[in-house]
């Protein structure tokens, strides 16, 4: 188990390497001068000499693998560097909005496992009821749908006809639910397909047989039993769905006003701030990265066959 | 077990639903929406918009671009332009209590050039400020007035200065750096008591403020970028309007309206969309394609259908917004049988010409079917065409790879000089560098005069003779001058708008 870890241990800072690496490039060599970007923000034309002299304040003028290698050591000391925008610490501002990501993205893990498992229970307990089919139906169709129609459907729905919930931002308790939901129904379409099938396989072993000689009853076979078995597939594509929860906020935090890592990226994409587009995807990659990383564990922790891969 | 699982349910459910409904929000307080952060920090040379009112300019814009008195009350000019003297408003004292000198004047001048060239979230300071005082050589207190001395004459200082460049707040609201101590500290009728950046600021009644209270105690502002959301949240209660830049989209305009629980307040902006040509390659480098292009074009229908009536045709090259300044006499018609013509004797090109547009820009505006409007127009009149849609214009431009490119432009102050010099004249950055190719001795000459020219007839006259050299030249064109909408809730009165988008939140009063 060590050697699995220090192994998988050594993989992850190389992959995180790679994903500095290509984070600096991309976000370095996309086209456009931040300078420029930056001063033209009132929407007014700045003159040649201003856009020289925020270049060189802000180091754009030097070799591009001097700027990589200045970043890396200072990510390493945990400095993100500073906004092109306003010269404030990054580190702090991405820090500062990580727990209203992850609240939200908490919720929506819990609308997403809650929704996938109720309906595949359901489902297989009552297969051929006309009642489990249409709910089957509807959530995959639901959860086909892009977030952002989901999103303004609710909003419009149950925020402004209803008045139930807000529109948006982080005003209360109740402010996560829209949001949540929106992003958790998109979710829950791998996390249900899997659930179901692996129930399904499930219940055609022969314990099924045994417990319903037993007399066992069926509700309590699929809850108690043969869910046990059906999980791992589950739980192993919920660290993936959950890293795509992390990804898919930005859309959602943008149409709910969240104040999460994600509406900060799209901002700072809108105003070419490289220093906070490059902290987010270094962040958030990490985060995948890590989160991945965790559930190998896991799975080898459990099952002897991983660790021997 | 099936009954306690629902009760358990709808407890969790009301608990949820009664933490979301929140208290009533309290007498005297307003709370608005915006598009963008009004509140900058510390950091940025004026840490508020213009528009919260924390602070105020010693002058300031009207609807027409005119510059009219705040913290100065009147100002006079001597030695044609070079000495420019400041009366400032008696009994205001900055929100700490300290009164407003001209001594208190002075030291933000001088803080401004010591910080500049500085970015900002509104309008960036250029080295030397040059933008506001042109070359200045000196600034001093005299007799509890301000004296600005100019190198070089400067036709309207008082124009120049209006709004952010004359920003005053109380000195000890600086560091020793020039950045901000602490909050602003200002001398308008509100003071910044909250601010959560990128998403919310608070304003309270400033005790101190020289034209009385306002009538509301707290003003909560939000920031809510996506268009869509803001609408939503107006429509749903939560705020009791939109303001700033961009408030409400060109397509938004018409259904809120229509609301009768809203209104929608449209006022001139000085926001006007030209087209440049690349007159530095063919086939605009021939003045009658460039003719041809202006004729073809249906300005009329492009404000009244895809700007939603949210703006008017432009024809000038100022818009009407600059009062007495913009040239009334010049005239776009729309003729596309004579630009056809023109096409004709002229040669059609061999390829299609590029129009260029900014993914940028194409989230605010309907750039996207405007472009492909153009397109068509220009096809209709014999020039064939496409559209570009480029993230990063300025290295598409600097390399030539276009021929019309559509965007549009605003001015900082209340001074036309700014967008002449900056954007036309022969040594503009603008100019050189995104390859327009106009070379105007003529356009040189005049806008240096209108400039330095500091009689108000003979100024006037030097303008109009620039924008009737430009409708004949078609550097630039002007396709629409944009208004900019903001809405309220029909509770809220006393909304007035500047054509620099500065709603007078000190105005606001509830009605009943």
């Amino acid at each position: 188990m060590t050697a699995v870890v220090l192994r998988r241990g050594a993989e992850l800072l190389l992959t995180l390497l790679t994903v500095s690496v290509l984070v600096f490039l991309l976000t370095s060599l996309a086209p456009g001068d931040p300078a420029e970007e930056i001063l033209r923000r009132g929407g007014v034309q700045p003159t040649a000499a201003g856009v020289a002299a925020l270049r060189a304040e802000l180091g754009l003028d030097r070799p591009l693998f001097t700027r990589y290698l200045e970043w890396l050591l200072g990510v390493l000391r945990g400095d993100l560097g500073t906004s092109y925008a306003d010269r404030s610490p990054v580190a702090a501002e991405i820090f500062s909005r990580v727990p209203a990501t992850l609240r939200l993205a908490g919720a929506a893990a819990l609308v997403a496992a809650g929704l996938a498992v109720l309906v595949s229970v359901r489902v297989t307990l009552r297969p051929h009821a006309p009642g489990s089919r249409a709910i089957a139906l509807a959530t995959v169709a639901l959860t086909g749908v892009p977030p952002y129609i989901v999103g303004i459907l609710l909003i419009s729905v149950v925020a402004v006809g209803l008045r139930a919930l807000p529109t948006g931002g982080d005003g209360g308790p109740g402010a996560v639910v829209l949001p949540a939901l929106t992003l958790g129904l998109a979710g829950a379409a791998t996390l249900l397909r899997l659930l179901r099938a692996d129930l399904a396989d499930a219940l055609r072993q022969p314990f099924v047989k045994l417990a319903a000689a037993k007399g066992l009853r069926a509700r309590r076979t699929v809850l108690v039993h043969a869910v046990r078995v059906a999980a791992p597939n589950a739980v192993t594509a919920a660290g993936v769905v959950l890293a795509e929860l992390l990804a898919g906020a930005v859309v959602v935090e943008t149409l709910f006003s969240w104040p999460g890592v994600g509406q900060l990226a799209v901002s700072a994409i809108r105003q070419r701030d490289v220093p906070v587009v490059q902290a987010y995807v270094l962040v958030t990659g990490a985060a995948t990265v890590a989160l991945l990383a965790c559930v190998e564990l896991c799975l080898a922790a459990c099952d002897p066959r991983v660790r021997r891969r | 077990m099936r009954g306690r699982g629902t009760i358990l349910l709808l407890m969790l459910l009301s608990t949820v639903l009664m933490g979301c409904g929140g208290p009533e929000p309290a007498t005297g307080q307003l709370t608005l929406a915006a598009p963008r952060d009004l509140v900058a920090g510390p950091r940025d040379p004026y840490y508020t918009h213009q528009t919260l009112r924390v602070w105020e300019p010693l002058v300031t814009v009207d609807d027409r671009l005119r510059p009219v008195p705040a913290l100065a009350v009147s100002w006079a000019s001597a030695d044609r332009g070079r000495r420019w003297t400041f009366t400032l408003r008696d009994g205001v004292r900055f929100s700490d209590g300290t009164p407003l000198t001209a001594g208190a004047v002075v030291a933000n001048v001088r803080r401004f050039l010591r910080i500049a060239p500085r970015q900002s979230a509104f309008f960036s300071l250029d080295a030397g400020m040059e933008a506001a005082y042109g070359k200045l050589r000196d600034v001093r207190a005299e007799d509890g007035k301000v004296v600005f001395e100019l190198a070089e004459p400067v036709a309207d200082l008082p124009g120049r200065l209006a709004g952010f460049f004359s920003m005053i707040q109380s000195p000890g609201a600086f560091a020793s750096s020039g950045d901000f101590a602490g909050k602003p500290v200002g001398t308008g009728p509100y003071t910044l008591v909250e601010w959560v950046k990128g998403q919310r600021a608070v304003l309270a009644a400033n005790p101190h403020h020289h034209g009385g209270a306002p009538a509301y105690d707290r003003i909560v502002i939000r920031v809510i970028p996506d268009a869509n959301a803001r609408v939503a949240a107006l429509r749903a209660g939560e705020v009791d309007g939109l303001i700033d830049k961009g408030a409400l989209l060109p397509g938004q305009v018409g259904a809120v309206a229509a609301d009768d629980g809203f209104r929608v307040v449209r006022s001139p902006s000085a926001l006007t969309h030209y087209l440049t040509f690349n007159a530095a390659r063919g086939p605009f480098s021939d003045a009658r394609l460039r003719e041809a292009a202006d004729l073809a074009l249906d300005r009329r229908a492009i404000a009244r259908t895809l700007l939603g009536g949210t703006a008017t045709p432009g024809a000038a090259f100022l818009s009407p917004v600059f009062g007495e300044l913009a040239d009334p006499g010049v005239s776009a018609p729309y003729d596309p049988a004579r630009a056809r013509e023109l096409v004709a004797a002229a040669g059609a090109p061999a390829g299609p010409v590029s129009i260029l547009i900014s993914s940028a820009e194409t989230g605010q505006f309907p750039y996207a079917g405007i472009a492909e409007v153009l397109r068509a127009a220009l096809e209709k009149a014999g020039l064939p065409a496409r559209v570009t849609v480029a993230e990063a214009t300025k290295s598409v431009m600097e390399a030539g790879d276009y021929d019309i490119f559509l965007s549009a432009y605003s001015v900082p102050n209340g001074d036309p000089d700014y967008l002449f010099r900056r954007f036309l004249r022969s040594d503009a950055s603008w100019n050189v560098e995104r390859r327009l190719g106009y070379r105007s001795a003529a356009f040189d000459d005049l806008v240096d005069r209108a400039a330095t020219e500091i009689d108000p007839d003979a100024r006037r006259g030097l303008y109009h003779r620039v924008q009737r050299l430009l409708a004949a030249d078609r550097p630039m064109i002007p396709l629409a001058y944009q208004d900019n909408p903001v809405v309220t809730t029909s509770r809220v009165g006393g909304v007035t708008q500047n054509a620099a988008y500065v709603v007078d939140l000190g105005e606001l009063v509830p009605r009943r």
